[in-house]
Formats: structure tokens, C-alpha cells, sequence
């Protein structure tokens, strides 16, 4: 019979819970030992203790500490990826009836789009005349204005000279309401100054 | 999105991957997961609880920083325990404070030395933030443990209140098996010792 008292090696073999080839003739002597017994017990009531010690809690905004010093880079792709993500519905029910909405829009868009194009000759017509019937507006309008400024006979005159005179006179008065423009500015800076 | 909720059922090394790609949820559930464990390491390694709060902060940071250096291979949690505990030994390395002895410096050679280098916790004018610190390390194990030397108190944190097997922590803190089961045998030794004291 072995009856050499335990080493402190082995103590902690008895308090790791170890197991395998070994540990039971020291479990055998601990059976036989008061003194080693002791010891052991001694060395549980070290380890209890230990393992019962608790986790303290830091401050609640350690978390907001830490991500204002840490640099977050996202990838390019996974930046594109979270913007499509974030137009797409969240639930599986939900999706399936973007998808049909969206589908059923594209194929009336696409019918609609061939329709025009089978259509061509009539669309084509349509806006012609539609065309004919603002520029008719749009010269009675202007030819009404000039009258009113002008009056008949000026307006005639203006007739004869033709095309080319007709943009030199605008542009003769575009210059002089530019060069009119100009000086009353410099006149209300120039009595501002004073 | 990532739901939260998700997140926490990841195993480490998938979150670390969340992380990665730019995840602020990731990150922050990483720190979620290991701030208690993290600041009860150090906060045991330092015994100041403010002082425990930025160097958990510091250890978050360099992790969270270089999370690209991190192999999945290894244990995230080991490789954040290891970071924790060489930014608390740094620490009282800097500033000199190996252990906190109240029974006057290891060092002192005469009677002389050893009661001007008495540390005698009734003495000290505590406020309301010491006060609670004496509370929270007051029990006599906590007591104990601030006696131990800095090595010896990594290991046996790690060990009994971190749970880690003898291999785990000698990989946390690049030591030899051998000496991690020297310093755990050493710990629980002089913790004895220290409890039989205060059971006198």
C-alpha cells in the first residue's frame, strides 16, 4: 500500500476533475486519507470560490465609447447591396406582390409601347396637327402684340423689309434695352457709393 | 438588415465576418458579448474601476481596429483575452503597481519598512466611487486576489472565472502548458494561504 500523502500536483488534478489513466488511485488514497482529504477540501473551497466570483458590468455607454474611436468602412458592394435591400419589402408575402405589381406594370407598358408603334401613321398625323394648330396660335399672338405696339402701318413696314430686317430691328432692340439695363444699374450704384 | 436577434445567434468567427463588411450591428454585438467578461478581467487586474473602464475601452478599440488581423482559426474570445490582458499588464507595469499588499511591501526588509509601506484600507478616505469598489473587491477572495502577482492573477481569472482549460490559456497569453499549471498551482496555493488568514 501506497502510503505516501499526495502532491500538490495531484491535489489539483482531484480539483480540475480530471479523468483518465492515473486519477483513480488518487481517488482510491483520497477514500484512505484524512490529511489529503483535507486538502483537498481546502483547495474545492479555494476553487468555489473562485467560480462563484460574478462578472461586473462596465458603464452602459462603453459601446457608444468604443464605436466613436472605431473606423467603419463598408465596401463598395455591400453599400450597393444595403440600398437595394432597403427599397425591397421586408416580408415574403409582401415581396411576391411588389414582384407581380412590377411585372404586370412592365407588360402594359410594353403593350402600350407596341400599340403606339402600330399606331405610327395615326400618331404621326395627330401630332402634325396638333403642331399646325399651336405654331397658327403662336404667330396670331405675336402678330396681335405687334399691332397693338406698333400699329398697322408700322407693322406693314416691318412686313416689307422682310426676314432678315425683321431680326435686325429685334436685335437693335435688344441692345438698346441692354444698354438701358446697364446704365440704370450704374446710376443706382453710383448713388449708393454717394 | 441584420436583426439583432440574429446576431446573437451566430457563433463569433460568422459576427467577426458581419464586422468585416461594415456591420455597426456586428460590432457593437461583439462588444456585447465579451464587455463583462473583458472589464471583469481587467478590473481585477487593476482594482480601479474608472481606470478598469478605458483600458476595457482601449482593448475594444484595438480589437474592433484590426479585426483584418484576426485568424479564424483561433478562438475570437482567446485572442480578446490575450489583447485585455497585456493592455492591463502594460498598465501596471507603467505604473509600478505589481501587487496591492496591505501588509506592507514584499520588499521591506526591516519592521521599520513594513509598517510605513502598510496599506491600511480604514485609513484612507474613500468617496462615494471607492466606496463601492471596496464593496464590489471587499470579499475576502477578491482581497486575496489582488495580492497575487499580475501573472497569477491572469491565469486563475481565466482559468476558474473565464472557465478556459489549461491549453486555451496558455495559447491566450503565449505561455508554455507547464507554466500556466505552475502559476495556477501557485495562485490557488497563496489564495489558500490568504483565506486560512481571514478564517483566523
Amino acid at each position: 500500500m501506497n502510503h505516501r500523502h499526495l502532491l500538490p500536483n495531484e491535489i489539483d488534478l482531484l480539483v480540475d476533475g480530471e479523468a483518465g489513466f492515473g486519477v483513480a488511485p488518487l481517488r482510491a488514497h483520497i477514500l484512505e486519507c484524512p490529511d489529503c482529504r483535507e486538502r483537498l477540501e481546502d483547495a474545492r473551497i479555494v476553487v468555489d470560490a473562485l467560480e462563484a466570483l460574478p462578472h461586473f458590468v462596465p458603464d452602459a455607454r462603453l459601446a457608444d465609447r468604443v464605436m466613436a474611436q472605431v473606423p467603419v468602412f463598408v465596401p463598395a458592394h455591400v453599400a450597393a447591396r444595403d440600398s437595394v435591400r432597403r427599397w425591397l419589402p421586408q416580408s415574403a408575402a409582401a415581396r411576391i406582390a411588389a414582384l407581380v405589381a412590377a411585372g404586370s406594370g412592365a407588360l402594359a407598358l410594353t403593350l402600350g409601347m407596341i400599340w403606339v408603334a402600330l399606331q405610327g401613321d395615326l400618331f404621326t398625323f395627330a401630332t402634325g396637327m396638333l403642331g399646325e394648330r399651336v405654331r397658327l396660335a403662336v404667330v396670331g399672338a405675336a402678330r396681335d402684340l405687334a399691332v397693338a405696339m406698333l400699329g398697322d402701318a408700322a407693322l406693314a413696314a416691318l412686313q416689307g423689309l422682310g426676314a432678315m430686317g425683321a431680326a435686325l430691328l429685334f436685335l437693335s432692340f435688344l441692345l438698346a434695352a441692354a444698354g438701358t439695363i446697364a446704365g440704370l444699374r450704374r446710376l443706382a450704384l453710383a448713388g449708393r457709393r454717394a | 438588415m441584420i436583426r439583432a436577434l440574429d446576431l446573437a445567434n451566430l457563433p463569433d468567427a460568422d459576427v467577426v465576418a458581419l464586422a468585416l463588411q461594415g456591420r455597426d450591428a456586428a460590432h457593437r454585438e461583439l462588444i456585447r458579448r465579451y464587455e463583462r467578461p473583458v472589464f471583469s478581467l481587467v478590473f481585477r487586474m487593476v482594482r480601479d474601476r474608472e481606470l478598469a473602464e478605458d483600458l476595457t475601452q482601449d482593448t475594444f478599440v484595438k480589437v474592433l481596429s484590426h479585426l483584418d488581423r484576426y485568424r479564424s482559426d483561433f478562438k475570437f474570445s482567446s485572442w480578446l483575452f490575450k489583447i485585455a490582458n497585456n493592455v492591463a499588464i502594460d498598465h501596471l507595469r507603467r505604473r509600478q503597481l505589481d501587487t496591492v499588499s496591505m501588509d506592507g511591501s514584499p520588499h521591506a526588509m526591516t519592521a521599520e519598512a513594513v509598517e510605513s509601506t502598510r496599506f491600511d484600507v480604514a485609513d484612507v478616505a474613500e468617496n462615494a466611487l471607492e466606496e463601492i469598489e471596496a464593496k464590489e473587491l471587499g470579499s475576502a477572495i477578491e482581497r486575496a486576489i489582488a495580492s497575487l502577482r499580475p501573472e497569477y492573477r491572469s491565469c486563475i481569472m481565466l482559468r476558474h472565472v473565464e472557465g478556459r482549460s489549461y491549453e486555451e490559456i496558455a495559447s491566450t497569453l503565449d505561455l508554455p502548458l507547464g507554466t500556466v499549471k505552475t502559476y495556477i498551482h501557485r495562485a490557488r496555493h497563496e489564495l489558500r494561504r490568504a483565506l486560512e488568514h481571514t478564517r483566523e
